[in-house]
């Protein structure tokens, strides 16, 4: 493909190589380094003028530097005469101090979706999935695990609960029945992992044979990788916008979904200025 | 309650009842009404001064604290006493994930806020913090939103360096665009990154602490000889000579790599020579620079040397020049420098080098620093930071703080 160059920040380099394997690029060449005072430095190792750039940068460990290094990549990009300039953000930070709706940003965003993933990955990895409910952990995931459902035509329930305050669960009420089932808990992203951990327990209370539970983002943080080892799952799966690799090590029951190829996908298609929507129910193989 | 004007007429022309009165004449009446209403209108008067003053304090402004650790938070500790006003409510903190979250505790509707930031080792957390605050202000209707800001990151990347970013440039706009409407800072990098900003920089100067300091503490001042570390810096040395009529000595050559060497503007890399080619147009390849060993210009011998400069990171240099100056003849060498930033191991390097004394002032926090290597001095700046908040609140001049300035300071 001419004309498109794919530069990676610090914060995930395996997923960007993998996604440029897919699109049969090398990953473009730069460095980022940090000087002795803390200042992050970014210097872009090759030619941009006139192209179409791709910066690949997820919001994780050092959230702060992270973003931060995108910006100035992407500043660099702009005085180096790029064409334009697209930043793929797997996991987009501070998501939960604001909502990532496409109304509060005044460029285009695509918003991707990992169920195709996650689909694909229950019908291949969970035997009796035709016999399974999938739930949600509290009320707001409704919609999500509903249309998961629907595709798998199987039951959904949810839970119901009342927080005291975030990162704390208070009582917790099961709507739907998972007795003699498999139950797939399905959410958005796990952070310190309390609320998927109790709702776990209340799944087995309630009858459930297995739990799993698949998150899209795994950012845990504080706590959560020794209530996963302590909790009732059978599997944890997550998708690999953030790395993975060091929590697996001490965590047996992490798994991970590849989405490199619905990002490197997307990136096709922009280039090409094709849909991307065929991607909102669609894995490409 | 505060009595009006208008409430006073009525309170003259209605029937006061006076405590204990059995019967009073009608001229006594007029009198008494008379001085009912004198005392009325001062104590309106005074009522209304009170008010003014008592409450400027609260109505008039805040300022805020956008830092999270307790290290960072002593400036804005020091320059609230002076002030005499209180440090405004928030809570700033770092989540489990990393993510900056900053909840302020009081309204703030249509109050001037002032947010004092330092800029400790985490330089990005640090900005993400005063974004965030700012922002945070703003969408809670806060009148107007002035950033203090002593040390200002990423002041040495303002520059085009090959395919870099001019990060300068960027933080200005993410200032900006997170409501910020003023700046006051102090000995910035460049002076030129003020054009950077679409509203005012105040650039405060330290020189005046540190020409202080040079008067008070350095004892046979008058035998001092100021030094410039480079050619670069030369301009700063020459001001700060000027004000106390001493000499100037520059250090020039080869360890003394200058960052406007590393700053080449647009060059691209160059072109691999095409011999089979374009036989006609071959420029000429530029020159190399020779750099000669490293040299002082000027006479040290026997007297004390004073380096100046607005940063000191990195001492690798300062301690080369601290040696050539030893081995020329200057019996002492201090250096004076605003921001010490001093990262990496620059405590041990200093220790161990030709070095007297390092002065600097607390615009960056350095404690940590100053308890590996006891060589380091603080002056303290948070006079000058409090005064520039107090004159801008009140609308009064600035020039005061910049009586003394030179030219090329």
């Amino acid at each position: 493909m001419p004309n498109i160059k794919i530069f990676s920040g610090s914060s995930h380099q395996d997923l960007s190589q993998r996604i440029a394997d897919r699109l049969g690029l090398e990953l473009g060449k730069v460095v980022t380094k940090k000087f002795s005072n803390q200042e992050t430095c970014v210097e872009i190792g090759e030619s941009v003028r006139g192209e179409d750039v791709y910066i690949v940068q997820s919001g994780c460990g050092e959230i702060n530097d992270n973003l931060m290094e995108l910006l100035i990549m992407i500043n660099a990009c702009k005085i180096a005469s790029a064409s334009r300039v697209t930043a793929v953000i797997p996991c987009f930070p501070y998501a939960r101090q604001d909502k990532k709706d496409k109304g509060f940003f005044d460029i285009p965003v695509d918003n991707l979706y990992a169920e195709p993933a996650v689909l694909k990955w229950i019908k291949e990895n969970i035997p009796e999935w035709k016999n399974c409910t999938i739930v949600s952990p509290d009320a707001g995931g409704a919609k999500r695990v509903t249309s998961i459902a629907d595709r798998l035509n199987v039951d959904f329930a949810l839970i119901h609960k009342e927080r005291k305050k975030a990162n704390e669960v208070d009582r917790m009420v099961l709507v739907g029945d998972v007795k003699d089932r498999v139950a797939i808990l399905v959410d958005d992203m796990a952070d310190t992992c309390g609320t998927i951990c109790h709702a776990a327990d209340k799944l087995i209370s309630a009858g459930a044979t297995k739990v799993y539970a698949i998150l899209t983002h795994g950012i845990f943080s504080g706590p959560a990788i020794s209530r996963i080892n302590n909790a009732c799952f059978e599997a944890v799966v997550v998708t690999n916008t953030i790395p993975q690799e060091e929590k697996m090590k001490h965590c047996p029951k992490i798994q991970v979904i590849d989405i490199s190829m619905i990002l490197a996908e997307a990136i096709r298609r922009t280039h090409n200025g094709e849909s991307v929507s065929y991607l909102f129910s669609h894995v490409p193989l | 309650m505060l009595l009006n004007r208008q409430r006073l007429k009525y309170l003259y022309l209605s029937p006061v009842q006076i405590r204990g009165s059995a019967f009073i004449q009608k001229g006594e009446w007029n009198y008494i009404r008379k001085m009912i209403w004198i005392h009325c209108s001062c104590l309106c008067d005074i009522a209304s001064k009170l008010h003014f003053t008592m409450n400027v304090p609260k109505t008039g402004y805040r300022v805020f604290s956008a830092n999270s650790s307790s290290a960072c938070t002593e400036l804005a500790k020091k320059i609230t006493e002076r002030l005499g006003v209180e440090l405004g409510k928030s809570i700033v903190y770092q989540e489990s994930n990393r993510e900056t979250r900053i909840d302020v505790k009081e309204s703030v509707r249509g109050q001037t806020i002032f947010i004092i930031q330092t800029i400790p080792r985490d330089v990005n957390t640090a900005i993400m913090e005063l974004l965030v605050m700012a922002y945070a202000l703003k969408t809670s209707c806060a009148k107007n939103i002035i950033g203090v800001i002593p040390y200002f990151p990423y002041s040495k990347q303002c520059k085009m360096r090959k395919r870099g970013s001019i990060v300068c440039k960027l933080l200005a706009s993410m200032l900006a665009k997170a409501g910020l409407s003023h700046i006051i800072t102090m000995d910035l990098h460049q002076k030129e990154i003020q054009g950077f900003f679409s509203f005012p920089v105040d650039n405060l100067r330290a020189s005046p602490f540190l020409t202080q300091y040079i008067q008070e503490e350095v004892p046979d001042y008058r035998n001092a000889i100021i030094v410039a570390k480079s050619p670069s810096a030369a301009k700063r040395a020459q001001s700060y000579a000027e004000r106390l009529r001493l000499g100037l000595a520059v250090i020039h050559g080869e360890a003394q790599c200058a960052e406007s060497d590393m700053a080449d503007g647009r060059h691209s890399p160059p072109c691999v020579r095409n011999t089979s080619g374009h036989p006609g147009l071959e420029l000429p390849l530029m020159m190399a620079k020779e750099k000669p060993p490293i040299t002082v210009v000027g006479d040290v011998g026997g007297r004390i040397a004073i380096i100046v400069d607005d940063i000191i990171d990195d001492v690798e240099d300062f301690v080369a020049a601290a040696e050539i100056l030893k081995e020329r003849g200057a019996y002492k060498i201090y250096i004076m420098a605003t921001h010490g930033l001093l990262s990496a191991d620059a405590p041990r390097l200093i220790e161990e080098s030709a070095i007297d004394e390092v002065v600097v002032t607390n615009t960056v926090p350095h404690e940590v620093q100053k308890l590996q290597c006891p060589k380091i001095k603080t002056v303290d700046v948070s006079m000058i930071l409090a005064e520039a908040i107090r004159r801008i609140h009140n609308g009064e001049s600035m020039a005061y703080l910049f009586r003394n300035i030179a030219v090329d300071d």
